[in-house]
């Protein structure tokens, strides 16, 4: 737990570029946004790794680690997190895609446009504010 | 039985779900065994969490240490009155809106995936409450909100497959934020459990890092919730969704974040922290203003009631704020009323919009003449909804504003009664669009499917009167129920005792 600068400028870095990203209009430069903004996160617990001494952590005898050993914890934590990252990222790839599907065209622009294009139109006439 | 043997059973209404549904997933073919199997599943449980509410309240809570790990180390379960209370709440939404599925469309027609979906969500749902660590909180939330994804899009047309991306992104943005908040609580506290969390918490009253943790996890937990600036995914994505799972969405989804909040500050973070408390209330007030402003300005039932859902966690997350034993009393009993009520108004839009074809109020109408029934059902619960005597909504919007004014708060006792008669005017709005109005040119389309989707809504009127005209037995629960949330002390003593009881090798 000593310099974890080195982390903070990292984890703030991901964020940023991350969340320009998904700031974007086009599906693909969300994705990669979102994709960023979630390994941020798992850095987050990454740098949180620190020495087990001062914690509840579950290693018997902590007395007798080496001075440099890590928490075991959280990497159990950040391997749960980063299966479930990759199920969300499964998950907004095939949205993105469907949308794209949809309405023929990979943008924002194209999903709040009022003309959409293709069979979408006749079911305009459902009735949307 | 020991009382070791019977923790399992705090398991239970997370493993049988998950089970259940991946026996369904066997049986790709919709058919009626399967409906058969899936009603009897959630009957089941709904009998299990019934009987937990009244033996917890009896014996103390359930506490099940997953494979036998001593509590600071291992996930721990812990089925308290509260808890029991959700887990009822819960599996009895989930019946009714799967009935109401049934009801809906013939066998043939049913998604092959709607089911084993259900009860996915289901399990996350059940997993949030009765989860005793924040990490697998994490994982309850990230299996809930999977399937509720899978479930928004599974049906939605190619003009309604929008509404999903809002939410997703949303909830992506909450999910790497509560990520970084499990980080930052394990760095501050050395640990993730809830016991553990309220022993190392008091000696960092004051601790501006501790307050800092607190803001996190009111944003994480006020964007499930749907709070006020963070509620913009919420009237999006709703309407999109089938009438059954709709009404499943709008009854149980937001108000585990409420549960969460009722938790964390409630439990786990300390009672110092008055602060945020205030914070937490005028919060709740904006909210309460902004969604019934929103659901006034609509004109399709499935968007005024998505704004109301808003509107209505404005007053639980203000009762969680005055933060008395009272009003977490309050906030308990409304969040009873609200999911049954919710949830019957959602399945009403859904018969709406099968005999209307549409829930464009401006070309809805004469359905008072073709289906009284559904009519009664309507007005039964809306007027709950708005608070009116004696119906369930009047004794939670009552408690609450005693509350309120017991503390001198006149602005927001003004502002909740402010929402409550918007409430109702927005109601009377569907009401005179939908039921009183003349039949439009089209004939209706109300046939036998539709009264029996009318029916599952008055067992839910049943339900829903019971709450409002038994309320002394409901209070009576919900009071045990927030005395032992607010017992912060008592949770870290039943957790422990578990503990001991391992020492002992009474472990079965």
């Amino acid at each position: 737990m000593t310099n974890q600068l080195e982390a903070a400028i990292l984890v703030f870095v991901l964020f940023t570029a991350g969340v320009y990203l998904s700031l974007s209009r086009r599906f693909l430069r969300i994705l990669f946004g979102f994709l960023l903004i979630s390994n941020a996160a798992n850095l987050v617990l990454i740098a949180i790794s620190g020495d087990p001494t001062r914690r509840l952590s579950a290693t018997v005898g902590a007395d007798g680690l080496p001075h440099n050993a890590v928490d075991p914890l959280p990497q159990a934590l950040i391997l749960t997190a980063i299966v479930i990252g990759f199920a969300v990222a499964a998950y907004l790839t095939v949205l993105l895609y469907r949308l794209y599907t949809d309405r023929g065209a990979a943008t924002m622009n194209s999903l709040y446009a009022d003309k959409a294009p293709g069979g979408a139109v006749a079911r305009q006439t459902e009735g949307d504010p | 039985m020991s009382a070791t043997a019977l923790a399992n059973l705090a398991a239970l209404p997370v493993v049988a779900p998950i089970a259940a549904a991946l026996i369904l997933l066997l049986f790709p073919r919709p058919n009626l065994a399967r409906r058969v199997f899936a009603v009897v599943v959630l009957t089941a449980l709904l009998g299990l969490s019934l009987w937990m509410v009244a033996h917890v309240q009896a014996g103390g809570p359930l506490i099940l240490r997953v494979g036998g790990w001593l509590t600071p180390y291992g996930i721990v379960l812990v089925g308290d009155t509260l808890a029991a209370i959700m887990l009822c709440l819960s599996s009895f939404t989930a019946l009714a809106c799967v009935l109401y599925g049934f009801a809906e469309k013939p066998t043939a027609d049913e998604h092959p995936m709607r089911l084993p979906l259900m009860l996915l969500l289901l399990s996350g749902i059940d997993l949030s409450f009765v989860t005793g660590d924040l990490f697998n909180l994490f994982v309850a939330f990230e299996v809930m909100l999977l399937s509720s994804y899978a479930l928004l899009t599974l049906e939605a047309t190619a003009r309604e497959s929008r509404g999903a991306l809002p939410y997703l992104t949303l909830n992506l943005v909450g999910s790497a934020l509560f990520l970084a908040t499990c980080g930052f609580t394990y760095s501050l506290l050395g640990t993730l459990n809830f016991a553990e969390m309220i022993v190392r918490t008091d000696p960092l009253v004051g601790d501006v890092r501790l307050t800092v943790l607190a803001v996190l996890m009111l944003l994480v937990f006020g964007l499930k919730a749907g709070v006020f600036p963070l509620y913009y995914w919420l009237p999006g994505s709703y309407p999109i969704l089938p009438a059954p799972t709709a009404a499943f969405y709008a009854g149980m989804l937001t108000k585990v974040g409420v549960y969460v909040l009722l938790r964390l500050f409630g439990t786990v973070l300390p009672p110092e922290l008055t602060g945020l408390h205030t914070l937490i209330a005028w919060t709740a007030g904006l909210t309460m203003v902004i969604g019934v402003l929103g659901a006034v300005a609509q004109g399709r039932v499935q968007k005024i009631l998505s704004y109301h859902i808003v509107s209505q966690i404005g007053f639980m997350v203000l009762a969680i704020g005055l933060f008395t034993p009272f009003a977490f009393t309050a906030a308990i009993f409304y969040i009873i009323h609200h999911i049954i009520v919710k949830a019957a108004l959602f399945l009403v839009g859904g018969v709406i919009v099968r005999a209307n074809g549409t829930d464009d109020l401006d070309r809805t109408g004469g359905l008072w003449r073709a289906a009284p029934w559904l009519g009664i059902v309507f007005v039964i619960q809306a007027m709950s909804l708005a608070g009116l005597p004696p119906l369930s909504g009047f004794w939670g919007k009552l408690m609450i504003l005693q509350e309120g004014l017991g503390q001198g708060e006149w602005v927001l006792v003004g502002t909740a009664l402010l929402a409550s008669i918007l409430t109702l005017v927005s109601m009377l709005k569907i009401w005179l669009g939908a039921f009183w109005r003349g039949a439009p040119a089209e004939p209706l389309n109300y046939d036998g499917r539709a009264k029996r989707m009318t029916a599952v809504g008055l067992g839910m009127v049943a339900v829903s009167l019971v709450i409002g005209l038994g309320a002394e037995f409901f209070v009576k629960t919900a009071k045990h129920a927030a005395g032992e949330t607010l017992d912060r002390a008592g949770y870290v003593r039943t957790v422990k005792a578990a503990d001991a009881r391992i020492h002992e090798g009474k472990h079965p």
